[in-house]
Order: structure tokens, then sequence, then C-alpha cells
């Protein structure tokens, strides 16, 4: 702060800021700060100031992400429930009743099968749809900007929209279907189709996801090396393969965990499209432990399927960084 | 991929020609399906109720702002209240919270910052579920189901780190340089960050306020477990409109367009910085 120089004779003589005035009036400076009641305490802040600085947030960010967390743990040693809300240490009930669960072990399996198909979709649609918007074309530019529009629309509004879509009777997806001659399917009231055609509405905003994120990492990719190929005699292919890929990996990884960790814990989708049926054939963990918390009200027993979530949501994210990391 | 140089035989320029017809029409293709649910959704909402569910679909047709109409008389306009109310408020606090202490993370290291930034990450990712289910046993004892500080505290839980993680991209592209002059012309810290710094940053601080406004607008599962009705946010409301099975699709997209439109108009504000902030956000992971 600039203050007038009119320093009060008896005000806090000797300080550190007292001595950084002098140095300043050395050097010829016009101003020098001069220390008055307050100082003491202008020094400790101006110390302290990026400790004050960060702790009302680190705070905040430990009470509401690292209490719950530590509290769920906690719980899932428990068997809270509404109707009986003791907090008393149950130990290991709750994971030995996973064990026996077929329930669970089926959502876990479902889980796999979302996250793993999911993935592999929205990569390779993904990376497709980037490379062809990454070409000079006329209008590419309208291209880009439509498809970021999955990327803005509400999940709440597309899992909606989709829900009437696939609607067998009344949806527009059957009546396309007929229209050009092809077998319609009955979506989501089958289990045989329920999975894919949840699957079908998050590939609609994962494969966008990807693409931008790849077509980012496309656009800044260093252009010579392609070009040398190309005079060399390269094919498309081998180029894609040789030098694009590699360049592209952290971006790739990026997107990876960005839709890995999307598809674990999408819930919206199956809650507006199919509720985890037919049967328990859309029944992932996440909705599961959903059901089980807040539906039957075993809230214990859901914060230990909650961790189960965690764990395995930890074990792809964790390989994913790994390869990230070793070739960058 | 440069346009193609006039050395090249003829082969390969054809080559190309037929490569630009097969990815225009994979674009197309694509942009059908990603077209699709929103086209269903303006297309139904400006539909009259009874024809929403025609088979074949009504293409032609004199559009009607009836359902909109109905919405915004029915309950929902209540709801969008209530997400917006909450929208500022969650915005707010990630703002006053996060920007400060990305700062203070950009400019000096202390123990257990690198701590800090992986627990930021893993805090983020984190499935919602793991914060909600102990969180509803917190707030039951607190009694802060239904309330707004609740569901504020948990959007808290992805909107703060979010903002401290991307802010703190926007502060590391300022040189520390600035902040050192500043400090020999003799300006408290706090006066650099404020009239120094904080300026530089402005274009990042309203991109990440534009996506803390949107993640908080469009969050579905964590409103629906803790609002009450006083508090029920836009996204919850809606899900009462699928329960009634087929009877109101045209309301029903129409209120799901109240909900989408904000944030496509608030997405092209910000389109430039959300590029750039999705790609820092991978760069410093």
């Amino acid at each position: 702060m600039v203050r007038s120089s009119a320093a009060t004779p008896g005000q806090a003589a000797e300080g550190p800021g007292r001595e950084a005035a002098r140095a300043l009036m050395a050097q010829g400076r016009r101003s020098a700060p001069v220390p008055r009641p307050t100082a003491r305490f202008r020094n400790a802040i101006e110390k302290r100031f990026f400790v004050l600085m960060s702790a009302p947030g680190f705070i905040v960010v430990a009470a509401v992400t690292f209490i719950p967390i530590c509290a769920g743990i906690y719980l899932s040693f428990t068997n809270y429930m509404p109707t009986d809300p003791s907090l008393k240490f149950a130990g290991l009930l709750n994971y030995r009743q996973l064990l026996h669960d077929s329930e669970a072990h089926q959502a876990i399996i479902n889980t796999l099968v979302f996250a793993g198909a999911g993935l592999a979709i929205e990569m390779i649609l993904g990376v497709s749809l980037a490379l062809m918007l990454a070409r000079p074309m006329r209008g590419i530019r309208v291209f880009r900007t439509l498809f970021i529009l999955p990327l803005m629309v509400a999940g709440i509004a597309s899992a909606i929209a989709w829900r009437s879509l696939l609607n067998t009777s009344m949806g527009w997806g059957n009546y396309f279907l007929s229209v050009i001659g092809l077998p319609q399917p009955n979506w989501l009231a089958s289990p045989h189709t329920a999975m894919a055609s949840v699957l079908l509405a998050d590939v609609w905003s994962g494969a966008p996801t990807v693409a931008i994120i790849v077509l980012a990492g496309l656009l800044v990719v260093p252009k010579e090396p392609v070009e040398a190929a190309c005079i060399d005699g390269a094919s498309s292919f081998q180029i894609f393969w040789h030098i694009t890929l590699p360049a592209l990996q952290p971006v790739l990884a990026f997107a990876a965990i960005f839709r890995l960790v999307d598809l674990f814990r999408n819930i919206a989708l199956f809650q507006i499209m199919t509720g985890g049926g037919p049967g328990l054939s859309t029944s992932v963990l996440n909705f599961f432990v959903y059901q089980t918390t807040f539906v039957y009200g075993e809230l214990g027993y859901g914060a230990a399927l909650a961790v189960v979530l965690v764990v395995l949501m930890a074990i792809p994210l964790l390989i994913v960084f790994r390869f990230a990391r070793r070739r960058s | 991929m440069t346009s193609a140089p006039l050395s090249l035989p003829l082969r390969q320029r054809r080559q190309r020609k037929f490569a630009s017809i097969f990815v225009t029409a994979g674009l197309v293709v694509g942009l059908c399906f990603v077209l699709l649910p929103v086209f269903w959704l303006v297309e139904t909402a400006l539909q009259k109720p009874a024809n929403a569910f025609a088979i074949p679909p009504h293409f032609f047709f004199v559009p009607t702002g009836e359902n909109f109409t109905n919405v915004i008389h029915s309950q929902f306009a209540g709801t969008l209240v209530h997400s917006a109310i909450l929208m500022v408020m969650s915005t707010v606090v990630a703002l006053v919270l996060g920007v400060p202490a990305a700062y203070a993370m950009t400019r000096s290291r202390f123990r257990g910052s690198r701590a800090m930034s992986v627990w930021l990450i893993g805090a983020y990712i984190t499935p919602a579920l793991v914060y909600i289910v102990p969180l509803y046993v917190i707030y039951q004892r607190l009694g802060l189901i239904g309330s707004y500080v609740g569901m504020m505290l948990y959007y808290e839980t992805f909107q703060l780190p979010f903002t401290i993680f991307m802010m703190r991209a926007y502060f590391s592209d300022i040189p520390r340089e600035f902040d050192e002059s500043a400090w020999v012309d003799g300006c408290s810290k706090l006066r650099t960050f404020r009239s120094v710094i904080l300026p530089l940053v402005l274009p990042g601080v309203a991109t990440v306020t534009i996506l803390d406004a949107i993640s908080s607008w469009g969050e579905y599962f964590g409103a629906l477990i803790f609002s009450s009705s006083n508090t029920e946010t836009a996204p919850v409301a809606i899900y009462q409109y699928v329960g009634l099975e087929v009877s109101d699709w045209s309301e029903m997209a129409a209120a799901a367009l109240f909900i989408v439109v904000p944030i496509m108009i608030l997405t092209a504000i910000a389109q430039r910085g959300l590029m750039r902030g999705l790609m820092s956000g991978g760069l410093v992971g």
C-alpha cells in the first residue's frame, strides 16, 4: 500500500518494515511503507499470505470431500438403516453379505460390460470422428461446431429424449427402422437390447466428447513428420499408426480417463431410461447402490457397495494413468 | 494433412478426392445421429400434445408455443428458480474459495501441495454416490436435508476441486516476474493479486464461472436425493414427467428445453475458453 510518509514519532520504531523502507529510500524510491500500529499485523499477513489465501479453499475441499469419504468408509462397517439408525460398528457384515449377493455380482458384471464396451466404442468412434474433423475442408467449422452439441445437452435431457426415441411403439427409432425395412427391436423393454440401448445414448455424448478432445490434440500435432512420410510414399494408415497415434498418446489417455470416469458414474441414463431393468439386465453398480441406499434404505450396505465401486473404478484408471506417464 | 502438393502423382490425388467424399458422407451420417435427440426435443416441444407421439411423426406442422406457456405456468417454473439460486450460490462459493487457493498453489510450494493436487483430482473423479450416501446420513443428523446449504455443500465436492484445478492452469500461465516486480514496487501481496494478477486471468475466471454454472445447473443426482419440495431443481422436476409415461411428451420436451437452452447460450459464450480449459485440465493431470 502506498501511504503518506508522515510518520509520527513513537510508533513502532524498528522492524522489518522500517528496514525495508530505508532500503527503498536509499534506492531513491518516492514513497515507502511506513509502519503503523497495524504494521505487525500486516507483516504477519504478508508472511503467511499464501497460506491464508489457500486455507479457506483447502479447508472446505477437505470438509466436503474428506469427511464424507471417511464417514462413508466407517458407514460401510455399520448396519445403518433409517429404521435402525445406530452407528454401531458391525465389522465385516456388509462385505460378507456382498460375497453372497448375486444381484450385486450381476451389477458388477454389468458395470464392467457397460464401461468396457462404452470406452471401446467411444474411443474408436471419437478418434475416427476427430480425424475426419481435422481435415481442412470447406465448411468443416460448421461440422466442428455442430458436433459439440451433445456436450451441451444436460444428461437428464438426453436421457429423456433417448427414452422416447427408443420407445418400442411410439419412438422414432423404430419408425425409421420400419421405413427402411429393418427389424424393430424392443430396445429398452427387452433384457437383450436394454444395455445396448443405454450404451447408444451414452455413445451419443461420449464419442463427440472424445472427438473434441482428440481434435484439439490433432490440430497441434507437428505437420512436418506427416508431410515427410507422405512424400516418402507412406500410406495414410501407416502415417496414422506410426506418426499420429504415438503423438496423440497423452491426449488419448486424457480422453480415456475422462470417459471412464463418466461411464462409471453415469446414473441419469439408467434411472430415466431403464430403471435397472428389465430384470437385472441394466443394473450397474452405481444404480444398484442408489437402489440399495435410497429405495431399500440399507445405507450401511450401500456404503460398502460404494467402496467397491471406487476400487473397481480405480483399477482401470490407474492402468491408463500408468500408460500415459510411461510414454510421455 | 495439408492441401495436396502439386508433385503428388495423379493416383494419390484421385485417392484424396475419394477420401474427401467418404469423409463428408461419414460426417453427415454422424451428424444425423448427433442431431436426432436435439431435433426430437425441439420438434416435440413445438408439437400439439396430441400429436407428440403420432407414428408416423408429423414433421410438417404449425408450431405452437402452447407447451412452453404450460410449463411456465406449472410448478416447473419454480424449480427453475431453485436451480438458478443454487447455481449462483454454489458458483460464487466455488470461485471465492477456489480462485485464491489456486493462485496460492501456483505461487508457493508448501508442504503437502503435491498431495493436495492429487487429492483434488481424486475428489473430482470420485463417483457422486460415494459422497451422497454418507452426506445423507450426516445431513439427516444436522437437519440439512432439503436445504440450499446442504445441496450447495454437496455441489462443492465437484465444483471446488474443478475450479481450483482449472484456475491453477490459468495462473501458471502468468510468469512469476509479474508478481515479483509488483512486490519490488511496494505492492502488498494482496494488492498484487487483486490489481495485477487477477485482471490478467479474468478471461479464465469467466470460463470457469460458466463451466461451474453449467455443472450446477444440469446436476441431477445430488439434487434428487437432497432436495425437498422447497428446493427441488429443474432436472429433478423433469423426472416427474417421465413418471407420467406417455401422457405429456410435448410438455416434457418443452421443460427439457428450458434446461438445455441456457446451457447452450452459456457454452456459446464460453466456446473458445471451453476447448482451452479441457486441454489445460488434461495437460496438468
